[in-house]
């Protein structure tokens, strides 16, 4: 508890940085997809003398440098300022561990968003050779950030033994290199570029389809079926990547997809599940529409099928995404940082010591008794990275109306069961002295009794 | 390919099928949109067919109701998914439809010769809502349990019969076991028995008079009216809807799946905030208000008396609005739908807003 808590009431805060990635995302992978799209369908043009494309191009490229560069982005600096506010300890130790990576990146961000600018200003001012070549300048350093970024997400699920040999002891940049290409690296990779491509070619039929058929005529035909030729067959693809990714990885992740497959009964486990049958169904639906509308008849393809197919894709991404981060449960950084920033080799300390001794923001007198103070400590602690008090995982509903015993006691099952337990395949172990957690226990009762009191003055009320 | 379409060509004539199909048009205009809610509603139908075909392997009316579909939610492989299809589709369907209803009233679709069309649409959507109702019960968790009961309110104030159809509903005086096994058979043999010849009587209707123009439309010179082919533009458009609605049933499902409660028990006090489902929550409040403003037995009357008055003026559009263009008797029968459509949507929200 080195950082302030960020508290984000009703949603919390897990879920702004879900909500700043769901609008993100598409448009990052456009960038890289739409990047490699755009210098290949000049390529084309060019080489077979399509030169009424040209112009369509000019116009998609347009639409591109705005959302990439701005919406792109912006949201992309606002995922960090969101990772940074929710999870410091993780986002500190990711820094620590891959600045080098990062700057990196960075560099390439720079020829990326100038490459962009550069291609779309040089449409009809420079030799057709030399704005091909700045297209594909941009392809390549967009591709690059994806290589560097990929190995840091991948990290965060499996970040290798080696390094976790090394995590904690401040040696754990000299692991570079085996956190970077971990188990998960490669599959990753593979899928996303997949999802690059595939999003490029939606991208594109948004633009296409927005033109009008009797102005671009022809071409506007002949781009819409070369773009459908950039979806249907990542949809061939995908399933085999995503089985990749899925035997990658660890067998526990695994699980929590087959338990979802008979239960709703445990909670968010079977999200996973869920989740992953909402991938299957709105990417067959793209698939189909696809190769039905745009692909067979083109001249039919409407900006409501596109923008259909955008919504779909979106909701297909964000689901997947979800899904990675659900199956990290209850880690952060897989095997070494619960999602509540504590690290595994602490546990043992925290529970001897106390929690709230290793906080800046507690005083001496809170660590040692039993108060309210300390509890909501502990709450923001421990349990605000993932729950709020009244909203998204709300403690008020899950507390429901035990009694301070039986709240006690589920937290003493928290602290206690083992690490195979059923709670602590999504949950980090609660840690704490028993002042502590009986502190907890306290404030967790007074939100259950604020809970039993509304619900009360709505039965009061509804009489009346 | 083309030698199985040759084979099933000479002994199914698909060739007199296209044909017939391709010269059948639709109109375009900038409301053909509304035109998609019908093949919207008989797509969510038909995905309560398979599922709810599926849910019969595993579901046991009776005293085991509760435990049947505890175990179809979390014991058995993609039971969970099933049901919540199964319920989600049901509550699009409902909602398809008065979209559906709303849409032909406002284009004056039940205008000669397509009266019939609009009686039977109406009947079909009133045995959806019975559908909805009969299905509610059947988990028989305590949710369903006092929500049966409440809405047993609603044919218990119908005057003089009520009592009895309430009664014959319940196969008693209380909801139980045997409340659970009638309504099992009326949601699984009586109500699909009335409501597929129904709804083919229905779909030969739209077959037989065509998809109607709305008055703007008709009033335009012919050569100005646009058309499209029913086989294969409208049809294609048609599926792609059905397409997205497969999704929003699969998303819903999967982000909202149906839950299941404690088992119903009579002893129990009813859950805070007791409520039927939303398609029953305009009645349920007007029945309410009406009630808190005239007490007793009359309150009753006058409530199930507004109700008939008010679905006999709306079955009997066709006989008051007449004209094939937009004269005075169409404007008030459009102000009429307004009215309808605004006192539906008031009395749901304060429904809600009253139970939460």
């Amino acid at each position: 508890m080195n950082y302030p808590f960020w508290d984000v009431p009703v949603v919390g805060g897990a879920w702004i940085i879900g909500l700043i990635a769901i609008f993100h995302i598409p448009i990052s992978h456009f960038a890289i997809g739409g990047g490699l799209f755009l210098p290949m369908a000049e390529h084309l043009a060019l080489k077979e003398g399509r030169r009424d494309w040209l112009p369509i191009l000019r116009r998609h490229s347009k639409f591109f440098l705005v959302l990439t560069s701005v919406f792109g982005a912006v949201s992309g600096v606002g995922i960090w300022f969101a990772i940074a506010l929710v999870q410091p300890e993780a986002t500190s130790t990711l820094i620590h561990n891959f600045v080098f990576g990062w700057a990196i990146e960075w560099c390439f961000f720079i020829i990326e968003l100038s490459a962009a600018a550069v291609y779309y200003y040089t449409w009809d001012r420079i030799p057709d050779k030399l704005h091909l070549a700045v297209g594909w300048l941009y392809a390549v350093s967009s591709i690059c950030t994806l290589v560097i970024i990929n190995g840091i997400l991948s990290f965060m699920l499996t970040p290798s033994d080696a390094w976790l040999s090394v995590a904690g002891t401040g040696n754990e940049a000299s692991m570079f290199w085996p956190a970077f290409f971990n188990q998960t690296y490669w599959p990753s990779l593979v899928l996303r570029i997949l999802v690059c491509i595939a999003l490029a070619g939606i991208w594109a039929l948004v633009t296409l389809s927005r033109m009008n058929p009797d102005f671009a005529g022809n071409a506007r035909d002949k781009m819409i079926q070369y773009s459908a030729k950039w979806v249907i067959p990542m949809f061939v693809l995908m399933p085999v990547a995503m089985a990749w990714y899925f035997m990658s990885v660890p067998s526990a992740s695994r699980e929590l997809m087959q338990l979802g497959m008979t239960t709703i009964g445990s909670g968010m486990f079977t999200q996973v599940t869920r989740i992953g049958l909402i991938t299957l169904m709105t990417t067959a639906t793209i698939a189909l529409v696809v190769y039905f509308f745009a692909y067979r008849t083109p001249r039919e393809f409407t900006f409501a099928h596109a923008a259909s197919c955008l919504a779909l894709a979106v909701v297909a991404t964000a689901a997947t995404e979800y899904a990675r981060e659900a199956i990290r449960k209850p880690y952060v950084i897989g095997g070494h940082m619960y999602s509540n920033g504590l690290r595994r080799n602490e546990i043992a300390k925290f529970n001897e010591k106390g929690y709230l001794a290793q906080s800046m923001w507690a005083s001496t007198q809170e660590m040692k008794r039993v108060d309210m103070r300390a509890g909501i400590l502990m709450f923001r602690g421990q349990c605000g990275a993932c729950h709020t008090t009244n909203g998204y995982r709300s403690m008020v509903k899950l507390i429901a109306a035990r009694d301070m015993k039986a709240i006690e006691s589920l937290l003493r099952e928290l602290q206690k069961s083992k690490p195979t337990g059923t709670y602590h395949k999504y949950m980090p172990p609660l840690v704490g002295t028993r002042e502590e957690i009986s502190s907890l226990a306290l404030y967790l009762k007074s939100l259950s009794d604020e809970g039993s009191a509304r619900t009360e003055a709505k039965e009061l009320l509804g009489s009346q | 390919m083309a030698k199985v379409y040759d084979y099933l060509n000479d002994r199914l004539a698909l060739d007199e099928i296209k044909l017939f199909a391709s010269k059948k048009t639709v109109p375009l205009h900038r409301h053909t949109f509304w035109y998609y809610w019908g093949g919207i509603s008989l797509f969510c139908f038909m995905v309560q067919l398979i599922t709810g075909v599926l849910l019969l392997v595993y579901y046991r009316p009776g005293p085991e109701a509760y435990e049947s579909v505890r175990q179809i939610t979390y014991n058995i492989h993609f039971g969970w998914l099933i049901r919540s299809a199964h319920n989600w589709s049901a509550n699009l369907f409902l909602l398809a439809v008065f979209v559906h209803m709303f849409s032909v009233f406002f284009m004056k679709a039940y205008r000669a010769p397509r009266e019939f069309g609009w009686w039977s649409g109406l009947a079909l959507l009133g045995l959806g809502m019975i559908f909805g109702f009969s299905g509610y019960l059947l988990p028989m968790d305590e949710l369903s349990y006092f929500a049966t009961k409440v809405g047993l309110e609603i044919p218990n104030a119908v005057p003089v019969i009520g009592p009895v159809v309430a009664n014959i509903l319940r196969g008693g005086l209380e909801v139980g076991e045997h409340t659970v096994q009638r309504f099992f058979a009326l949601h699984t043999v009586i109500l699909p028995f009335l409501f597929l010849p129904l709804l083919m009587f229905h779909l030969w209707m739209v077959q037989k008079h065509g998809i109607s123009t709305p008055p703007a439309e008709e009033a335009k010179p012919k050569a100005e009216r646009k058309t499209m082919p029913f086989f294969p533009n409208f049809l294609a458009k048609d599926l792609a809807m059905w397409l997205i609605t497969l999704n929003v049933i699969a998303l819903l499902a999967s982000l909202f799946p149906w839950q299941l409660g404690p088992a119903a028990d009579p002893l129990k006090p009813a859950p805070a905030g007791i409520h039927p489902e939303w398609y029953f929550m305009s009645q349920f409040q007007t029945l309410k208000v009406v009630g808190n403003l005239i007490p007793g037995y009359l309150g009753e009357m006058v409530g199930m008396g507004l109700f008939t008055l008010g679905l006999v003026l709306w079955a009997a559009v066709p006989f008051y609005d007449t004209d094939s263009k937009n004269g005075k008797r169409a404007r008030n029968a459009t102000y009429f739908g307004l009215f309808a459509l605004s006192v539906i949507v008031i009395t749901t929200i304060w429904g809600y807003a009253a139970v939460m």
